[in-house]
């Protein structure tokens, strides 16, 4: 005889993850922890490169770096005097809080203001999870479709901050960047959108005053 | 490709909210994907396929209820329909900028076991 019982669950599919984002946000309560999600190219090391020049005299910083399997991009945060490390994530398309947590213990970085963990590139895989950071940033260059929001609604209605990168190239390129701009305030009427340039310098002022805003706003929450 | 890892953990979660029916084999999962996930539910259909191989879950249907994104206007307050797979930026009506409401469910809704029972 064979009985069948419908059970009500109602749990998140990633409840786990979840738990450990939680635990690793509980732990940063004091250190304002971005999430850089990308497609391959579209300038995240590079803008980090120029972020860290910036700001490493002011703030201590360090960069969790998931984007390739080699050392190259934590190399270049290197180079610029500010610790970063590799994480190994063995093919994987996205970032899991778990390989987060193993990995921020393992470089030890010590008490910090700002870490940046550079995600997968990858604009789709990142989206589901939570690392623990105060706000995703996506970042779309002009030198990729301008119907890129409309076509990965999920990461751009996620991420509390959209930053167009490899403005100084517009001249040159059939990319409506007020259409773009729509896309996104569409998708994510609160959302922030910064336009770069990390060859001219544009943007990057302005970049650099959100970080302190909100890792301003993140310590008079916390204390 | 992250719905083979969605599926391992619909799976853990599934596993865990039976173990307490001893001998049970989960033969249904009811889950409910947001437009707003990045998760393609023919993909994590096969996926799941995938996931249960050879397992004592081998066999079970995953259901997945799709959740469209709500695009409601803070003026009218009221849901203004769209079609699917288009936005909104505007309410066509009064002309505020839209917001949006769900789309971001990834959730295990409910299970259908098998008792195979002789041990109560
Ligand atoms: N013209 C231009 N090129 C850029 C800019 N930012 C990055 N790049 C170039 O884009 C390529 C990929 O950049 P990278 O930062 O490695 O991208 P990631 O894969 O997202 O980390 C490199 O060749 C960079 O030099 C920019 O603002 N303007
Ligand atoms: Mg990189
Ligand atoms: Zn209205």
């Amino acid at each position: 005889m064979s009985e069948t019982r419908v059970l009500e669950i109602r749990r998140k599919a990633l409840e786990a993850n979840e738990a450990v984002a939680r635990r690793l946000r509980e732990g940063w309560e004091n250190t304002l922890v971005l999430n850089l999600i990308s497609s391959p190219g579209s300038g995240k090391t590079t803008l980090l490169e120029a972020t860290v020049s910036r700001l490493r005299e002011e703030y201590r910083i360090a960069v969790l770096e998931g984007d390739v399997e080699t050392e190259r991009d934590a190399d270049r945060i290197r180079a610029l005097g500010v610790p970063a490390h590799q994480i190994l994530t063995g093919g994987a398309c996205h970032l899991e809080a778990k390989l987060v947590e193993k990995n921020y213990r393992e470089a030890d970085f010590g008490d910090l203001d700002i870490l940046f963990i550079e995600n997968v590139g990858n604009l789709i895989c990142p989206t589901s999870y939570d690392l623990g950071e105060d706000f995703k940033v996506a970042l779309l260059s002009t030198a990729e479709g301008e119907d890129k929001p409309f076509k990965y609604p999920a990461i751009f209605s996620k991420a509390e901050v959209s930053i167009i990168t490899k403005a100084d190239l517009l001249p040159h390129l059939p990319f409506d960047v007020e259409a773009v701009r729509e896309q996104i305030s569409t998708l994510n009427p609160s959302g922030r959108i910064l336009l770069t340039s990390t060859l001219s310098g544009e943007g990057i002022d302005q970049w650099c005053d959100l970080l302190r805003e909100k890792l301003g706003d993140k310590r008079a929450r916390s204390a | 490709m992250h719905e083979f890892g969605i599926a391992l953990e619909i799976l853990k979660t599934c596993r865990e909210a039976a173990a307490e029916f001893r001998g049970a084999r989960i033969s249904k999962v009811r889950i409910a994907v947001g437009e707003l996930t990045a998760i393609e539910p023919d993909l994590l259909d096969s996926a799941w396929e995938a996931a249960i191989a050879d397992q004592p879950e081998e066999g079970s249907k995953l259901e997945i209820e799709f959740r469209p994104a709500h695009q409601f206007c803070p003026e009218c307050q009221a849901e203004k329909p769209r079609s699917e797979g288009s936005w909104m930026r505007l309410c066509p009506d009064c002309g505020m900028p839209l917001m949006i409401d769900g789309g971001d469910e990834l959730d295990v809704l409910q299970l259908e076991i098998l008792k195979e029972d002789e041990d109560e």
